[in-house]
């Protein structure tokens, strides 16, 4: 089972996510920021990582950054999910390291869209 | 509990019937409840008061331009980006190479049979500029041109306008592409002039010979086929061979075959769905129609 880390600062996003990534197969985490999904990468790199960009303590494109420059922090696939929907921010986060991108609001359908593009099923 | 339906019964009776000989495509017998939330759009689309009063116009006045619109509107398909991947994957590295250099030289001409919304059209299209770009080598030399065709309605309209919603764009669309070839607009997605500018979609009656359109390289026609009865499956493939050029391609879904029909096709071994025209000119002078003969004469050279 492929384990993924849920980033986002909504407790209510965390769980339809969680839910949605639970009916495919993957296990997962939580986390309310960057810099707790920092310390958690640390101890275990998870597979996948379902990011917000606009949160508190650390928002998504700088804790993306830094992930990418930590060791074994290139493999984990990065899909953002955020209600950002301008190009620019989009390319943006490419740019940072990103594979995949949801614009909220998403729905089952599109996480698991998105999680087939990026490889992950 | 019951469903709500707002016609009488025999009504829906008759959209099937009207949907089956203007279409070939057989209604299911529970879908009251579907033929009610299209229609009930369509109506309000079209100014109407209700439901009652645009079915009162179909059958009083034997409008057949509504009759195409109504028929649009029950025929429309829920269609993704890049839908059947396999299918696409094959083109890309095995097929279109191989049109490229067959028809070396020529603009490839690709028919895209049945295109709804368009998703499957502008999939087509980003596939071809994708390999223009990354494998110039690959790619046809003088370019590409889709003709993307279906019935009048609410789908070919939305497809001509390339605009999709922020839910379509994320079905199947990795967003590399979709940053390449969309811009935002609102709410919405559009088509790049880009893709545009290799596109045409025109309005054509599916039973009817594609011909006047003149002759394709690939003819695109995926997962549609089933929703067809036997005898309108047998009209349109009948109607689309002669279409090809000779060493052409159809592209079906990866699930879908001719089976005994071969229609002057042969499988493309490998790839699922990919038939190739042969050399013959069985279907001009097969005047019975019948695809079960054998071919009469085979084409010079």
């Amino acid at each position: 089972m492929k384990s993924c880390l849920i980033v986002d600062d909504s407790k209510m996003v965390r769980r339809v996510a969680g839910r949605i990534l639970k009916d495919l197969q993957f296990s997962t985490g939580e986390a309310e920021n960057g810099s707790e999904a920092m310390a958690l990468c640390k101890s275990a790199m998870p597979d996948a990582i379902l990011l917000d960009w606009n949160m508190p303590v650390m928002d998504g494109l700088t804790f993306l950054k830094g992930l990418r420059e930590m060791p074994g922090g290139q493999n984990p696939v990065v899909v953002f999910c955020t209600a950002e929907r301008s190009v620019e921010r989009i390319s943006e986060a490419l740019d940072a390291g990103a594979d995949e991108y949801v614009m909220k609001p998403f729905d089952s359908d599109i996480i698991e869209s998105k999680f087939i593009e990026a490889g992950l099923i | 509990m019951g469903q709500v339906r707002s016609l009488e019964p025999a009504y829906y009776e008759a959209l099937r019937r009207l949907t089956l000989e203007l279409a070939g495509v057989k209604l299911g017998i529970n879908t009251d409840f579907y033929v009610e939330t299209r229609l009930s759009s369509l109506a309000k689309e079209r100014g109407y008061a209700d439901l009652q009063a645009l079915i009162s116009d179909l059958f009083s006045d034997g409008d057949t331009r509504l009759a195409v619109h109504v028929v649009s509107a029950l025929l429309e398909r829920d269609l993704r980006f890049f839908d059947d991947k396999a299918g696409f994957t094959a083109l890309s590295k095995r097929i279109l190479p191989l049109i490229s250099s067959d028809f070396a030289g020529e603009t490839i001409r690709i028919l895209c049979y049945g295109c709804a919304s368009g998703q499957e059209a502008y999939s087509l299209a980003i596939t071809l500029t994708d390999i223009e770009d990354s494998f110039p080598e690959l790619a046809p030399q003088n370019g590409f041109h889709i003709t993307a065709v279906d019935y009048p309605g609410r789908a070919l309209s939305q497809a001509e306008a390339g605009r999709y919603t922020h839910f379509d764009v994320q079905r199947g669309l990795p967003v590399r592409s979709l940053v390449k070839y969309f811009a935002r607009d609102g709410e919405d997605w559009v088509v790049s002039g880009q893709l545009r500018s290799h596109m045409d979609f025109k309005e054509a009656h599916l039973l009817t010979a594609p011909d006047a359109f003149g002759k394709f390289h690939l003819v695109m026609m995926r997962n549609a086929l089933s929703r067809y009865a036997p005898a309108a499956q047998m009209r349109i493939l009948r109607s689309l061979a002669p279409v090809l050029e000779t060493g052409g391609y159809l592209m079906l879904g990866t699930q879908e075959n001719l089976s005994d029909l071969n229609f002057g096709l042969d499988p493309v071994r490998a790839c699922p769905g990919f038939y190739r025209r042969r050399a013959t000119r069985y279907f001009e002078d097969d005047e019975s129609g019948n695809p079960d003969v054998a071919p009469k004469h085979q084409a010079a050279g």
